[in-house]
């Protein structure tokens, strides 16, 4: 898809499928998730996760009484990594990869508009990273655990959220024009 | 075999992991080959010059919002069960707040939880960046948790639908899904055409 007549499109932007048909394989993956499991796709999950489980191996005690944290260690439970979407998350790094090497994409870099340095876009990638791993874990979910399945099952609140990461990230994306161009 | 078929007893938990093995498998490689695992083709869309983001989304979660409605239809998927113990549930301000976050997070970190997994696996060192910079911000949220715990669970309005508040069918609710993706379609390549931020 081109930007306008004058845009030519980039390197980066060029090779993948057609948008919608990738839209409906990926719209058919998440039905087949319903149908198996009856619930959907998730990603974040297996962040908080995995923060919790580092943040363990460094300070047990105070994971454990942690009141966030203690949900992933309860006495008894399972190590919080023996978890649905962890293995899910798993699969989709496998899945990359394998997409990744069959088109032969694997290209090292840092992503970022002509114009900008690689350090600020890489402390840009970390605060950015920060604040939506906050976000996701006020809203419980990200742009797959609620935007897409969510949505998909037309839940009120990951409506209210996709509205509101859209909105917001239209708005804030002047700010960090630079970022980008 | 009508659906879901883990919650109605059907196999077993081991088994559901071998499940969310193949299917996250399938959920990188589609994301992979939609060109998600490169921050300039997630943040575009913010800057109208491709809109795929936008045209991948919509397409996907109407496919799967129809899809379920036909299984449904042909016996295939017991929607109400969905309905009472998987749907998730709404908390209102909480999710606002966690969208605000989010939203500021995309656009300035270039990648969300997902698509960062897909970046990591194209070589993208932003990506890791990202992923590192989520980790720690779950540690600030589990460090501060006393402090905003109780709004985590403010105004839950339970498992609660857009059709329930729309006082519609849940067919009628999907028809006005789809309509809003088409339209949403034609406003993509309107704002294409426009791209204000590259004059």
């Amino acid at each position: 898809m081109k930007g306008g007549s004058l845009m030519k499109t980039p390197d980066y932007a060029q090779g993948f499928w057609n948008p919608y048909v990738a839209g409906v394989a990926l719209g058919l993956v998440l039905l087949a998730t319903f149908y198996l499991m009856g619930t959907g796709l998730g990603a974040s999950g297996a962040v908080a996760r995995t923060a919790a489980v580092v943040a363990h191996s460094v300070a047990p005690q105070a994971v454990e009484t942690n009141g966030y944290f203690k949900e992933f260690y309860k006495p008894g439970g399972k190590h919080p990594f023996v978890n649905w979407m962890v293995v899910e998350v798993l699969g989709v790094f496998i899945g990359g990869l394998v997409a990744v090497i069959t088109a032969r994409r694997f290209r090292p870099g840092v992503g970022r508009g002509p114009h900008a340095g690689v350090v600020p876009r890489l402390v840009l990638a970390f605060l950015g990273g920060i604040i939506g791993g906050i976000g996701t874990r006020f809203a419980m979910g990200c742009t797959s655990g609620q935007a897409l399945s969510g949505g998909a099952t037309m839940a009120v609140g990951s409506w209210v959220f996709m509205m509101v990461v859209f909105a917001t990230a239209f708005c804030a994306a002047y700010f960090v024009r630079r970022e980008w161009s | 075999m009508t659906g879901p078929l883990f919650l109605q007893g059907a196999f077993g938990y081991e088994i559901s992991l071998v499940i969310a093995l193949v299917i996250g498998f399938f959920f990188g490689f589609v994301l992979e080959r939609a060109g998600f695992g490169d921050s300039r083709n997630l943040t575009s869309i913010f800057y109208f010059r491709d809109m795929r983001v936008l045209r991948v989304m919509f397409s996907a979660l109407s496919t799967a919002m129809v899809g379920l409605i036909l299984l449904s239809w042909i016996g295939l998927f017991d929607y109400s069960v969905l309905l009472e113990f998987s749907l998730l549930d709404t908390y209102l301000w909480p999710q606002v707040v966690g969208g605000i976050l989010f939203g500021l997070g995309f656009v300035i970190g270039g990648y969300c939880p997902g698509t960062a997994a897909v970046g990591v696996v194209s070589g993208k060192l932003d990506s890791i960046v990202f992923l590192l910079g989520m980790i720690a911000g779950v540690w600030i949220f589990a460090y501060g948790f006393s402090f905003w715990g109780p709004f985590y669970k403010f105004s839950d309005l339970g498992r609660i639908t857009l059709w329930q508040v729309f006082g519609t069918s849940k067919e009628a609710m999907a028809a006005i899904v789809v309509a809003m993706a088409l339209i949403a379609f034609v406003l993509a390549w309107l704002g294409e055409k426009w791209h204000p931020y590259d004059k």
